[in-house]
Parts: C-alpha cells; structure tokens; sequence
C-alpha cells in the first residue's frame, strides 16, 4: 500500500467533505445546536412545571361520614413529612374545599382528587384508616375485613390530579405510619424508628469510583452514538454515493488499488467520527461547565489524564470497528437510498454490545471479552471503577482491533465485487417470480415485525380467536397471498398443491405423533448432558389452553386453522422462495428455523423450529403441502389433549420415546422410498437458472 | 505480433442472471492493437462491447480468457494495467465538488506521476485543453462542453500508452461530438493505442484504422473499413454491419 497515494486520497475525501455543507450541517452544526436546545428545553419545561405546580393551589374533598379521621391521618402525614424534610411535592399546596357531588366536581376540574372513606369501613376508636388506590400496573392493598379503607378517587390523564394524588398518597401513608407509632408509643413500645435502631451509611468506595461506575455505564454507549452518528453520513456518500455518481467507476479504473480506496475512505470516516465525537464532548464539557448538565463531583477524580488517555487508547480500535462497519454497508448498498435504509438496523444493532457493561455483575474475566465493542464497554467500566486487569484489558482491545481489521477486509472484498458496478441494475427491473426469490426473505422479515406489533398491540390478555385472526389470518395468509399477487406467481406452485399417494397418509399418521414424542425424547436425552431449562422441556406438549372456549372451539382454532395457514405461509410460501437457495437439508434447516423465530416465545422456539424442519422435511419429500397441513395439525392436536387430559408426555419411559423414535424413522423412510420430490430444488436436474450473484 | 500494446485472446465473461440463467455477455473474443491505431468496437446497444472494455480496464473478471496491457495481465496484475490506461466512458463522472485543476491534480497524483512532476503535467493539460479560465471553478458549475474537457484531461492526466473511450460522444451534441472526434484522433497521432467503442457508424467510418463488430459478445469481423467492404461488397459501414450481423443470426 503507497502511503502517498492513500493521503492523497484522504486529502480528497476531506476537500469534497468540507465542501458538502449537507455533511457539515447534519454531521456537525446540528447536534451542536440540538443538544443545547433539548438541554434548556427540558430544564425550561421542568422548572415551568415545578413552579406552575408550586404556585397552584389545588383543591380537594374529604367526602363520607368518617371525613375527620382521614383529615387527622392527613394531618400526621403533613407531620411526618415535614419532619422528615420530604421536598418536591410537598412544596404543593393542596386546599380542602366542601364537598358538594364530589364525584361531578372531579369531572368538571373544580377539584383535583377527593378521599373518600368507605362507611362500613371504620371501626370504634380506629386512629387511622388504611388507605389506598390502585393505579395500573400497581399492586393493590388487599383489603383485610373489619379495616377501614379509604379510596383516593382522582383523573390520571390530568397532570394536576396525578400529581396531587400522589402527593394525598405519600400523605396517607405517612400518616397512616405515623399513627401506628402513635399507638405503640401511647402503650409504651418503642415505635419511632430511631427508637428501633438508628441507621447510618458508609460506602467505602472513593467518590471517584461511585462517579466512575455512573460514567463507565453509559460513557460507551455515548461515544458510539457519537461515532455513528458522525460517521454516517459520511460512509453513505463515500461509496453508495460515489457509485450514484458514477464516480466510484472513475476511481476504479485509476492506478489506485482497492486496498488503497478503502484504506482512504476508512480513514475519513474514522476521521470524521472522531472530530465530530470530540467536538460533541467538547460540548458536553462546556454544558457541564455552564452547569446545564448536573455532575457528581467525583468524575474529575474518576477520569485522571491517564485514565482519559486509556480510554482514547481503548476507543480507538471500537472507532474503527464502527468506520469499517459503516463502510461495509455503504460499499453493499446499491445506491444512496439503500445505505440509508441499512443504517438504521446497523445503528441498532451497533448500539446493542455497548449495554453490556449496564447487566448487573458482568465483569471483563467472562466470555464478554470475546464480543467486540462489549469488551471494550465492560474494559472502560471496570477502569472506570479503579479495577485495572491489563492482559484481559489486552485481549478485548486485541479482539475488537482484529473485528475492526476483518470487516475493513470484507469491506475492501465488497468494492471489488462486480455487481456495484454492473450487473447491480439488472435486478431490480426482473419483476415476478424472480424478483420474489431475491425478495422473500425480506418479505418475511417484515411479516414477523408485523407480528411482533400485533402481538404487543392486541396485549396478552386478549381474546385467542381475535389474535389468530390476526396472526393466521392477517400476517400468515393475507402475506402470502399478498405475494402471490405482486409477483404474478402461480397458486398452485408456491402453495405445493399437489396430490399424493395414498402410502403418505399412513405415514403422517404415524409420524406426527411419533414425532411430537421422540423431540421429547431427544431433549430429555440432551438434558442428561447439557441441562434444558425445564420450560422448553414443558413447551414441547404445551399448547395454549385457552379458558372458557369449548374444546370443540380449541381443536379447531389451534390445531386445524394453524395447520392450514402456517402451512401456506412457510412450507407453502417460504419454502418454495427459498428452494433454490439452498440445497434440500439446509432448505428444511432455515424454514424450520425462521418457522420457530416467529413463535416469538424463547421457549418455544426451539420445539418448533424442530417441528417446522420436520414438516419441510415431509413437504419436500412428498412433493406436496398436504401431508404437512395434516402433520402439524395432528401435532397440535396432541398437545392440546396432552394439556387439557393432562398426560405427561415429558415424563415417559425412555423405552415409550425409542419406539417413538422408530415409528417416525418408519415413517419417514415410507416417505423416502414413496418420495416425489418437490419441483425446482437447488441441485436437482431442472436447475437451469442461476441462483448466486454475479459476484466473483 | 511482437507490436501489438493490447492482447486479447479467448476472452469471454459470463453473468449468472437469475430470470435468464448463465448468459454469455462476452465469447471468446480475439483482438490485439497497435500503437498509433484507433481499433473500433462496433455493435449495437447490449452487444458485450462495454463488459469486454470493462475486462480491458480490470473492473470486470473475466470468466476465461487472457488480456493483456503493455504485457501486464488484467487478472494478475490490474494495477499495472492501470497505470497504462486511461479510461473514458459516459458512465465515469467527475467530482462535482472539486476544481477541474484539482480533478486533473488528483489523477495525476494517484496515477503515479511523480509528486515534482505534477503541478506542470496539471498546467500542461489545462493550457492544451483551454481550461485556463475555469480551471479553478468547481466542476459542477461547468458547461457540459468543460466537464468533457476536464473528464479527457482526467483520463490523460497519467499520460498513459493506451486509452480506451467506451462510447464517448453519447449524449454529447453536434458540436461536442466532433470535438471529442476530433482530440482522440490528435491522441492516434501522438502514438497512443486507442479501442473506441460505438453504435454510431459514421464516427467507426470517421476514425477508425480497423473495426470489429460483434453481436451477441461474439466478434463475426475484424478488418480495416477497405478489406471489410471487400469482404462484403458493400460499401456504407452500416450495410457491411447489418450484413453480418444477418449472417451470425442464420447461423
């Protein structure tokens, strides 16, 4: 590699940057002025809301015949509170009005909470309800039979009325402490906790390393939000844009190897990365300076000048990792628009080793220090903490350095492939089934996103047959047939809708049950050796028993419909996208794999990644979705009566799963010897059509 | 022949399309050229002329075959090659952000000219191509005239024996044209080695001392613009071309 050549390069990369004011102003001026308004904004925002609230006086009902013992208990609590020198809310002025139809005032505004005192609740001489109100996602009080309870009746979608109910609330229960004591106390216990025992703390550790804990957790994550951000843009323009313009062909066919182009474009972008990084610190420096940013005074002691210079030493090689990643990315993009669209998955997925050093005991001495980027996060955080274990601190360094090498290589091999400059366009314009080979994947991907947002959207709680009308019918289905129609394929291909021997359906019979128990077998024998977590042992016979729906209603939601649309969706749609991709064990490998990654559950997924590869296997060798719309629905159907009888299929003798083992064998060598296979797979005879890229 | 800059022997490049299988973009493609000689590629759009000049420029791998630049192999040593080519084609753009002086400075530079010898190779290419005004204004505020200069002086800025224009005058006008005509044969006369792709046959008729038309990434002849109407008995150049372009297809 010529040293001169390289900077002459960089120096152009440089030149053409600075003249980019697009660059200049996303990269640099932007997030210097973003960050100083976010920063005055939410300070702004929070002290309008701490005044408005402390300038406000709020009004509130003591409603039912009882009144006088909640205000008492109110009254404590002011107390004790005040005692206590509880600040924030407590600068709150709450104002009690006479209540009149409380409940109407509530709605109307006039007033921000009322208590109100349950009438059965109170007891002769009771000093103190107990009172409580339940907010979501909060454990309630349980109410115990002859206690008072008071409710706090309140709007959580008002910003005053959550605010003061949890001001009545912090009220109550001190109150509802501080009478508690009151009583001991006036029977001679010694109640008052200083009576009990006085508490005090002492941390050992220096200020400098609590500091440095605080810091080392997020100081990674920071830094590489940096990093990414800055470089970026860059990496877009330096190939995916260069080759939009046509100039990566003009650099191509010039004397400069692809090591050297590379080498240069690494070097801008780690460039860039890095002075955007410094001037973001900088940044960040001079807010903490103008005391915008609150710190602990112990992060001078805990970032020495020799510490700051470990850390830049140890965030190097995580720069250049970063700058390799981002040119890989744009050097496999096609064009601009298709960098940017891979950004935001790199950019995920980049800031996801980062977080390790935030799991709670991760220490450099485990298998972190093999994960790039994560070594160097835990490295920064044990420095941090005043822990220095330098030949692990070595080896992360090392490792991510190696990664940072490896993937500018895969980046310099993505340059040399042909397709960036020429058979690239060919594809986009295919259409049909061409185009929805190369696109399938993709497709699925974005069916198990939609998914996973169904699933949060519908919640867990909701109605079995509205989340496999979504599920079955709106992902697995309306995706396939989707697909079908935008690429002009035929039905009765895609689907594998093809009849079969009559031979096959014995074997189905057979194998479906004997399959469900020799996947149990088989975990239970690895169990011996590698412990299975008893949950996946569990998920192989369990299927959700969904209550008050008639079994009737159960078999045919959970055993009948999946076995038809998950069918048509992956041994249908996806097999058949797939088949010329990968030979035939491999092809039923993926399916079966992709098919357990969307049962979303960790558990399951294994049993049903091992159920998925051996329906593809089924459908592969029948030729035809039909026996395996049979086998999944039998297999379902098992589970569900294993559940709802109770049989436990996990607990047999292991004499029950060998000859399970060997009615499925039985079966699939039916299969084998009746086998025709399916159409069009990889390595077959009519394979006529290439399936690689045109990459060399 | 012990003269020949440009060897190609057996070339031939296959892409693996996944609507229409293996297709042969090139096949088995003999060439060779000489200094001072402008060696026409003629053929119609998508007939292999610019995956074989691709091959030549070492942009593209050959799927079998040889070729050969100044004596330096295009698979194992495409550097070499490189710095003995210049490159031209309406697909190479320029840096919209640089200068054209900086454009030219910056081809020089990692062309191999040596550091000293830069800043007057630079000034020698602008006086010769009259950049002297707009040599200092960013290449895309240029004229489409000026960007052609400067993508010329960018592609001669190493000073290379053997240039290769892939289609060079398309989307050019009239005027622009001949001017491009009119410099690659000034280069035919300094003693370079010129391949000149085109689909245009007055600019093959107008400048090229032999021509080869292929069809299909096949060549079916190769001769000068007098041996081929011989050959044929014809005498326009787009006659002689449909002539055997008609003759590969009944084969």
């Amino acid at each position: 590699m010529r040293r001169d050549v390289v900077t002459t390069l960089l120096g152009n990369e440089l030149r053409m940057l600075v003249r980019d004011r697009r660059t200049i102003v996303l990269s640099v001026l932007l997030p210097l002025v973003v960050m100083p308004l976010m920063l005055f904004g939410s300070r702004w925002s929070e002290q309008r809301r701490e005044r408005r609230l402390a300038e406000t006086e709020m009004s509130y009902a003591v409603t039912g015949p009882h009144a006088d013992a909640v205000r008492r208990v109110l009254a404590f609590g002011e107390a004790r509170l005040a005692s206590e020198g509880a600040a924030g809310r407590a600068r709150m002025k709450l104002r009690e009005v006479p209540p009149g139809d409380a409940a109407a005032m509530l709605e109307k505004g006039e007033i921000v909470f009322y208590l109100e005192a349950t009438e059965a609740a109170f007891g002769e001489g009771a000093t103190g309800p107990d009172a409580e109100t339940r907010r979501p996602g909060e454990r309630a009080e349980r109410p115990v039979p002859g206690v008072p309870e008071v409710a706090i009746v309140f709007r959580g979608d008002r910003d005053e009325s959550d605010e003061a109910f949890a001001r009545a609330r912090a009220l109550l229960r001190a109150g509802r402490a501080e009478a508690r004591s009151l009583l001991l106390v006036e029977r001679g216990f010694p109640a008052r906790g200083p009576d009990v025992a006085a508490v005090v703390t002492r941390d050992t550790a220096t200020a400098g390393h609590v500091a440095g804990l605080t810091l080392g957790r997020t100081l990674t994550l920071l830094l590489l939000f940096f990093v990414l951000s800055g470089g970026s843009v860059v990496a877009i323009d330096a190939l995916a844009g260069e080759k939009e313009r046509g100039t990566l062909e003009t650099l191509l066919v010039s004397a400069a190897t692809r090591g050297e182009i590379v080498a240069a474009k690494h070097l801008a972008i780690l460039a860039v990365a890095l002075v955007v990084t410094v001037i973001q610190v900088g940044n960040f420096l001079l807010y903490i300076g103008f005391k915008l940013i609150p710190v602990s005074a112990g992060w001078a002691a805990a970032v020495s000048p020799p510490v700051a210079g470990l850390l830049l030493l140890l965030y190097l090689p995580v720069a250049a990792l970063v700058s390799s990643v981002l040119l890989l990315v744009s050097g496999r993009a096609r064009s601009y628009k298709e960098a940017q669209l891979a950004f935001f998955p790199v950019f995920l997925l980049g800031i996801l080793p980062a977080l390790a050093p935030l799991m709670p005991g991760v220490s450099l001495r485990s298998a972190v220090v093999a994960v790039p980027i994560a070594n160097v996060a835990v490295a920064v955080k044990e420095v941090l903490t005043g822990t220095f274990d330098w030949p692990m601190i070595a080896l992360a360094w090392a490792v991510t350095a190696l990664a940072a090498a490896g993937v500018a290589r895969l980046a310099e091999r993505a340059l040399s492939a042909e397709r960036l400059v020429s058979a690239a366009e060919r594809v986009e314009a295919l259409g049909g089934p061409e185009l929805f080979e190369r696109r399938v994947a993709r497709n699925f991907a974005m069916m198990w996103v939609a998914l996973v947002i169904g699933g949060v959207w519908l919640g867990e709680d909701s109605d079995i047959r509205l989340q496999l009308l979504v599920n079955l019918g709106g992902i697995f289905l309306l995706g396939s047939l989707l697909m079908v129609r935008a690429y002009r394929l035929d039905p009765r291909q895609v689907f594998a809708l093809r009849p079969v021997r009559p031979v096959v359906w014995l074997a189905v019979l057979a194998g479906a049950p004997a399959g469900m128990l020799s996947a149990v077998g088989v975990f239970r024998l690895a169990n011996l050796v590698l412990p299975v977590p008893e949950k996946m042992m569990k998920a192989f016979g369990e299927a959700l028993l969904p209550e008050g729906l008639p079994l009737w209603q159960v078999l045919v939601l959970l055993s009948i419909a999946p076995g038809i649309f998950e069918e048509l969706a992956f041994r249908g749609t996806l097999l058949h996208g797939l088949r010329r991709r990968f030979s035939p064990p491999v092809l039923a490998l993926v399916v079966g794999v992709v098919f357990g990654v969307f049962h979303v559950a960790l558990f399951r997924i294994v049993p049903t990644a091992f159920l998925g590869i051996a329906l593809a296997a089924v459908t592969l060798l029948t030729g035809s979705i039909f026996p395996a719309m049979v086998w999944h629905a039998l297999n379902n159907l098992l589970g569900l009566l294993a559940g709802h009888y109770r049989w436990p299929l996990d607990e047999l003798d292991l004499d029950f799963y060998a000859a399970a083992a060997l009615v499925l064998a039985a079966s699939f060598w039916v299969l084998w010897r009746t086998r025709r296979p399916y159409p069009g797979l990889r390595g077959t005879a009519d394979r006529g059509q290439g399936t690689v890229d045109s990459s060399p | 022949m012990s003269d020949a800059t440009v060897t190609v022997r057996s070339l031939s490049k296959v892409f693996h399309d996944e609507a229409r299988g293996d297709v042969r973009a090139v096949d088995a493609v003999d060439f060779e050229c000489r200094p001072g000689e402008i060696f026409g590629l003629l053929g119609a759009n998508g007939a292999g002329k610019t995956t074989t000049l691709r091959m030549l420029a070492t942009i593209l791998q050959p799927t079998s075959g040889t070729a050969t630049v100044m004596g330096h192999d295009v698979v194992s040593e495409p550097e070499a090659v490189r710095r003995n080519l210049g490159f031209y084609s309406s697909t190479t753009a320029l840096y919209p952000r640089l200068t054209a002086r900086e454009t030219i400075e910056f081809f020089a530079r990692i062309n191999g000219i040596p550091a000293a010898d830069v800043r007057a190779r630079v000034e020698g290419l602008v006086a010769r191509f009259g950049l002297g005004d707009y040599a200092d204004a960013r290449v895309d505020k240029l004229s489409q005239g000026m960007k052609q200069k400067v993508s010329i002086a960018r592609t001669v800025a190493h000073d290379p024996p053997v240039l290769i224009f892939d289609e060079p005058t398309v989307g050019l006008d009239v005027l622009n044209a001949l001017e491009m005509q009119k410099v690659i044969a000034e280069f035919r006369d300094a003693g370079r080695t010129i391949i000149f792709s085109t689909h245009i046959m007055s600019e093959a008729e107008r400048l090229c001392s032999r021509i080869a038309i292929i069809h299909r990434g096949r060549i079916h002849a190769c001769d000068t613009l007098e041996a081929l109407r011989e050959a044929t008995g014809k005498h326009y150049l787009e006659d002689i071309f449909v002539h055997f372009v008609e003759r590969a297809e009944e084969a």
